[in-house]
């Protein structure tokens, strides 16, 4: 009889004790979040328009409007027989490694000034009509920023194809 | 005399006084809520309005100067509820209809306030991922195949300036941090982050596709992050300066020291 009273009693008193077991277990917590971001575009589609008179190519670049803002640089080839002379906008300035370099970034939907190549040395009644060939090339690469947001163009980006899918 | 004390304690003794007894600790542990409840009520009476202390806790995450996203306890309810706001980060970083420049390095300072009334302990967990252009369904359509390491937050304040990552809970695509000081009201934390910016290298990853039809072979070449969604998100968790080892065990699970009042992480020393 005298255990079953000291269980009792013992129960009664962690009972009475349990009671303030709920508020010892709980803490005061909080919470606050938040998430943002942009979506990234990327590529350019450029085209070269050329017009020729007078012995002058005159050359413009045009970027599609959905482009991402590019620098162009272009440059012809001809014959050794044939110099070539290159005028027109001051945008147009030349590069050690023969090209010339449109100053300004060309953003989408944006045309270059014109860039006129002349052709010097010509033969007043040119025997092979099919072997004269004036070939114009450009380049562009998308602009790059430095961390403090200054642009700048790099030439020698190389494309990562860190995946290559083949089919037929 | 004696005769009235045994009587006394004959009645003590006896198992229907132990009954009764047990059964009066049962009724008052039941009856225990009533005064939760009469507190209550007295609680809205104009004399214990100016009387009793709050002790609310609430966090607010700022973005260069401003808060974005906060959660306080409403001391003008009693009711349980909460005073909160979830907003978005980066939303200010560029001007209408201008274009993120792939690069260049944004303002992003973050912060933390204690904007409840009680001191407290501060983490913040960020994460960094790219979506497929659609954030509203970011677990769905998560890239996991693209990288978060070309998602720059800059971090701040690391080690001696009171911020501590938690290296073993971090991967790449999510920073835990752990402000070892406690935050006092109204106080705000040092910067947890300064400047954001996306890695150059998103421009040079791309995929070829080659296919070849009556003798013509065509390389088509695309760039894999092009037209995808970077997202930066951060949570802020926040738990009370009493008992703060215990409470941060049992709120993040995360076993910590407190010694006069700097929290260490315990696997870290």
């Amino acid at each position: 009889m005298k255990k079953k009273n000291i269980l009792l009693a013992a129960l009664a008193v962690s009972l009475t004790l349990s009671a303030g077991v709920g508020s010892a277990w709980a803490y005061f917590t909080t919470y606050a979040q938040a998430r943002g971001g942009y979506t990234i575009e990327l590529g350019d589609k450029t085209t070269v328009e050329e017009d020729f008179s007078a012995w002058t190519k005159h050359v413009a670049i045009t970027s599609n409007a959905d482009s991402e803002p590019v620098y162009v640089r272009a440059r012809a080839f001809c014959g050794q027989d044939y110099n070539l002379v290159y005028s027109g906008s001051e945008k147009w300035t030349p590069g050690a490694d023969g090209y010339y370099y449109y100053s300004d970034i060309l953003n989408g939907g944006e045309t270059t000034d014109v860039l006129d190549v002349r052709i010097e040395n010509v033969p007043e009644e040119i025997e092979d009509a099919a072997a004269f060939n004036v070939v114009v090339i450009y380049e562009t690469t998308p602009v790059r920023y430095h961390e403090d947001g200054e642009p700048y163009a790099d030439w020698t980006a190389t494309l990562n194809t860190g995946t290559v899918e083949g089919g037929a | 005399m004696f005769e009235m004390f045994d009587k006394i304690k004959k009645i003590i003794t006896s198992p229907a006084a132990t009954l009764a007894t047990f059964v009066l600790a049962v009724a008052l542990l039941l009856f225990s809520s009533i005064g939760g409840a009469r507190a209550a009520l007295t609680y809205f009476s104009e004399t214990y309005r100016t009387r009793v202390q709050m002790q609310d806790i609430g966090v607010t995450l700022e973005e260069n100067g401003r808060s974005v996203s906060w959660r306080n306890y409403d001391t003008n309810k009693s009711d349980g509820t909460w005073d909160e706001s979830t907003g978005a980060l980066l939303t200010k970083m560029l001007d209408k209809g201008e274009k993120l420049k792939i690069g260049a390095e944004y303002p992003e300072e973050l912060a933390v306030r204690n904007s409840g009334t009680i001191g407290q302990y501060v983490r913040v967990s960020i994460y960094k991922y790219w979506l497929d252009g659609d954030p509203a369904d970011a677990d769905t359509n998560k890239l996991r195949g693209l990288s978060p390491d070309l998602i720059h937050l800059h971090l701040a304040n690391i080690g001696g300036g009171g911020w501590l990552e938690d290296e073993a809970a971090s991967t790449p695509e999510r920073t835990v941090l752990y402000y070892s000081r406690m935050l006092a009201p109204d106080e705000t934390s040092p910067l947890f982050a300064d400047s954001f910016s996306i890695d150059g290298m998103v421009a040079t990853k791309v995929t070829q596709t080659t296919t070849t039809e009556g003798g013509l072979t065509t390389i088509t070449t695309t760039y894999d992050y092009d037209g995808t969604h970077f997202c930066l998100e951060a949570k802020v968790d926040a738990v009370q300066e009493h008992n703060a080892q215990d409470a941060v065990w049992s709120a993040w699970g995360r076993r910590v020291t407190v010694d006069n009042g700097v929290l260490r992480l315990a696997d870290a020393e």
